[in-house]
């Protein structure tokens, strides 16, 4: 028998019970739209966050705090000095941060994270993002010098104006001195940045000079130390992070953008192979209704397999038209799920975005959007057919081994 | 001379029923002619559908030599088997047509399995249905056909790929007897053209009007004569 022929007959077998054959599709359309709309999600949410990363911050930075020592101003020389890595460092840049206020000319205030830094050595280590949208940045700046990301000049980019360059802004904090307060003067306000912020200028960063932070909140501890390497490769990033965290003998901790990208792809990926794998499951589920329902379709027609045979069909035809009614199936479950399950991960998608334009995270809009590679799209049809022609082979195997003579009389 | 289309000696089958084994046909001798229109006659549980399924290559002897178109059946595989049945006719009493197929793709699914070409069968199921006088009702599912009608649709089935012989077990047992003549008529028509016809009935007046008949009792043949036709 020719396969377009086998094919047809399979095919009127289907068109005979078609509720039966929709039932039946479901499970492999949950199945496959479970698989399609996770993974779709989650390769999607992979690159925004890579994207935000590498947006906010350039991955040739390494950030250097303490874990059981204190860091001091001098360490900064210290880590450039290093032997085996001082030619693959080009600036480290100290940085003492704190929480407080603002508080604008109308009497609004916020909480922020005043970050004491050296505008000179931070323009030169972040010529795009450490620059002025309004105002200038001071090369010798007076100390009440305030620099602003641009949501906070502009709260949350929603028309809101907090303060613009050249205002005043009162600044109060908590430690050492409860309530202790300065007047500001905000020289500059930054262009938006976008993205999310793993060190360096942010859209939400409140600047000020490193020696008014040491004297206002009264340490010379440094918070954090910025290592600018001369190059992003994960060779570069992964030799100076050991150096560095040798030469201090273990006692600082080094985050690479680079090792928080990998982290968290690395998370995403096993979150969504679990998820997958409880999908599959439900495919699991729905095989095993395909081959009840191979089983059912099997007996009932026992007699029309006896009657195709005594009119001179193959066993291996009888077997073929078995198993193509169920890849049938399984490809229709397997498109219909493919559709579904992308239009459940831009719905998904559409609804994050929408939240997240009302609640920013870290002041950067998530704009998720859910990707549909062809390897996943055949990796949903090899899985659908697979699993449907799997399940079948055992009622297809039967059919096609039934006795002609008993079939003929089975009533 | 003419040619051999059935030979069998010593044809013996048995089946067993739990552990009991039944011998169905106990020692056949038979031969039939290409052209001949033979009608084997006999009571219920006689072996006279055993016989025609081993004529037919549905089932296998126990033992005994049956040659089929000059072929050993029990040396064949179950492929080989299958091909030999693509080459012989069916009428079944209870008509076995596929029900969600009208008359015509019934027809046209025999050929549909010996990979004939669409046009082909096509053309051919159409010459056939009008042969059997089913030119109207072509497009009928068996539902909608009376039980005259699906057994013309049946013989012409058997008849889509020129078989050798036809083989038809009681094709008018479920049938009024005035549409029986008709079928029988029909039957008659389609030997005269040279197709050689086995016909299993347990009906007497049926069984003569073969050319030769068959009597089968309890495995083993009793009678088998000549008949002398009227017309």
């Amino acid at each position: 028998m020719r396969t377009r022929d086998v094919f047809g007959y399979s095919f009127s077998a289907i068109k005979l019970r078609k509720l039966r054959a929709a039932l039946t599709m479901i499970g492999i359309v949950i199945g496959i739209a479970a698989i399609i709309a996770l993974l779709s999600l989650t390769q999607g949410e992979s690159v925004t966050i890579t994207h935000s990363f590498e947006q906010g911050l350039s991955a040739n930075t390494l950030v250097v705090t303490g874990q059981n020592t204190p860091l001091y101003a001098n360490y900064t020389d210290q880590i450039m000095a290093i032997p085996s890595v001082s030619q693959d460092i080009t600036a480290t840049i100290p940085i003492i941060q704190q929480a407080g206020y603002l508080t604008n000319s109308s009497g609004t205030t916020m909480k922020v994270t005043l970050i004491g830094i050296n505008f000179t050595e931070a323009e030169q280590a972040f010529p795009t993002n450490f620059a002025s949208a309004s105002g200038t940045i001071p090369l010798n700046p007076p100390s009440n010098a305030i620099i602003v990301g641009a949501k906070i000049g502009n709260l949350n980019s929603n028309g809101t104006i907090f303060v613009n360059a050249g205002d005043q802004l009162k600044v109060t904090t908590q430690v050492p001195i409860v309530n202790e307060t300065y007047m500001g003067n905000v020289t500059a306000v930054f262009a938006p940045i976008g993205g999310v912020n793993f060190a360096g200028p942010s859209d939400i960063g409140v600047y000020i000079p490193i020696n008014q932070a040491q004297a206002y909140f009264g340490t010379n501890q440094l918070s954090e130390i910025i290592v600018q390497l001369k190059s992003s490769s994960n060779g570069t990033v992964t030799t100076v992070s050991k150096a560095i965290s040798n030469y201090f003998n273990g006692q600082v901790n080094i985050e690479s953008a680079t090792a928080i990208i990998n982290t968290i792809t690395s998370a995403l990926s096993t979150v969504s192979a679990v998820i997958a794998g409880i999908a599959g499951i439900s495919l699991l589920v729905a095989g095993v209704s395909i081959m009840n329902i191979m089983i059912v379709s099997m007996v009932e027609r026992t007699r029309e397999i006896g009657i195709l045979k005594a009119l001179g069909m193959k066993s291996r035809t009888v077997l073929s038209a078995f198993l193509c009614e169920s890849a049938i199936v399984g490809l229709i479950g397997t498109l219909v799920g493919i559709g579904v399950g992308w239009g459940v991960a831009n719905l998904y998608a559409a609804l994050v975005n929408h939240r997240s334009q009302l609640v920013q995270v870290n002041g950067a809009a998530v704009n998720l959007a859910p990707i549909l590679t062809p390897e996943v799209v055949i990796l949903a049809l090899a899985f659908g057919i697979g699993v449907s022609i799997l399940f079948a082979m055992w009622p297809a195997w039967r059919a096609s081994k039934l006795n002609v003579v008993e079939a003929l009389r089975y009533e | 001379m003419s040619r051999l289309v059935v030979k069998a000696e010593g044809l013996k089958k048995t089946f067993l029923l739990g552990r009991v084994p039944v011998e169905a046909l106990r020692g056949i001798n038979l031969t039939v002619e290409a052209g001949e229109f033979v009608s084997i006659l006999g009571p219920s549980g006689s072996g006279k559908s055993t016989l025609l399924n081993l004529i037919g290559a549905l089932d296998q002897p126990t033992s005994g030599t049956l040659l089929i178109n000059g072929v050993e059946v029990s040396k064949l595989s179950d492929n080989q088997l299958t091909d030999l049945r693509s080459r012989i006719g069916f009428v079944f009493q209870f008509y076995n047509l596929i029900p969600r197929l009208t008359a015509r793709d019934n027809v046209e699914l025999a050929m549909s399995i010996v990979n004939v070409g669409k046009d082909e069968r096509s053309k051919r199921a159409k010459e056939l249905l009008e042969t059997v006088g089913l030119k109207d009702r072509m497009n009928h599912k068996p539902a909608e056909l009376s039980g005259g009608q699906q057994q013309r649709v049946a013989i012409a089935r058997a008849l889509a790929n020129q078989p050798n012989f036809l083989l038809m077990d009681e094709p008018t047992g479920n049938i009024d007897s005035h549409t029986a003549q008709e079928i029988v008529s029909l039957i008659k028509q389609v030997n005269a053209n040279g197709v050689t016809i086995i016909m299993v009935t347990h009906d007497q007046h049926l069984a003569k009007q073969a050319q030769r008949a068959i009597e089968i009792f309890d495995g083993l043949i009793t009678k088998n004569e000549v008949n002398h036709l009227e017309d």
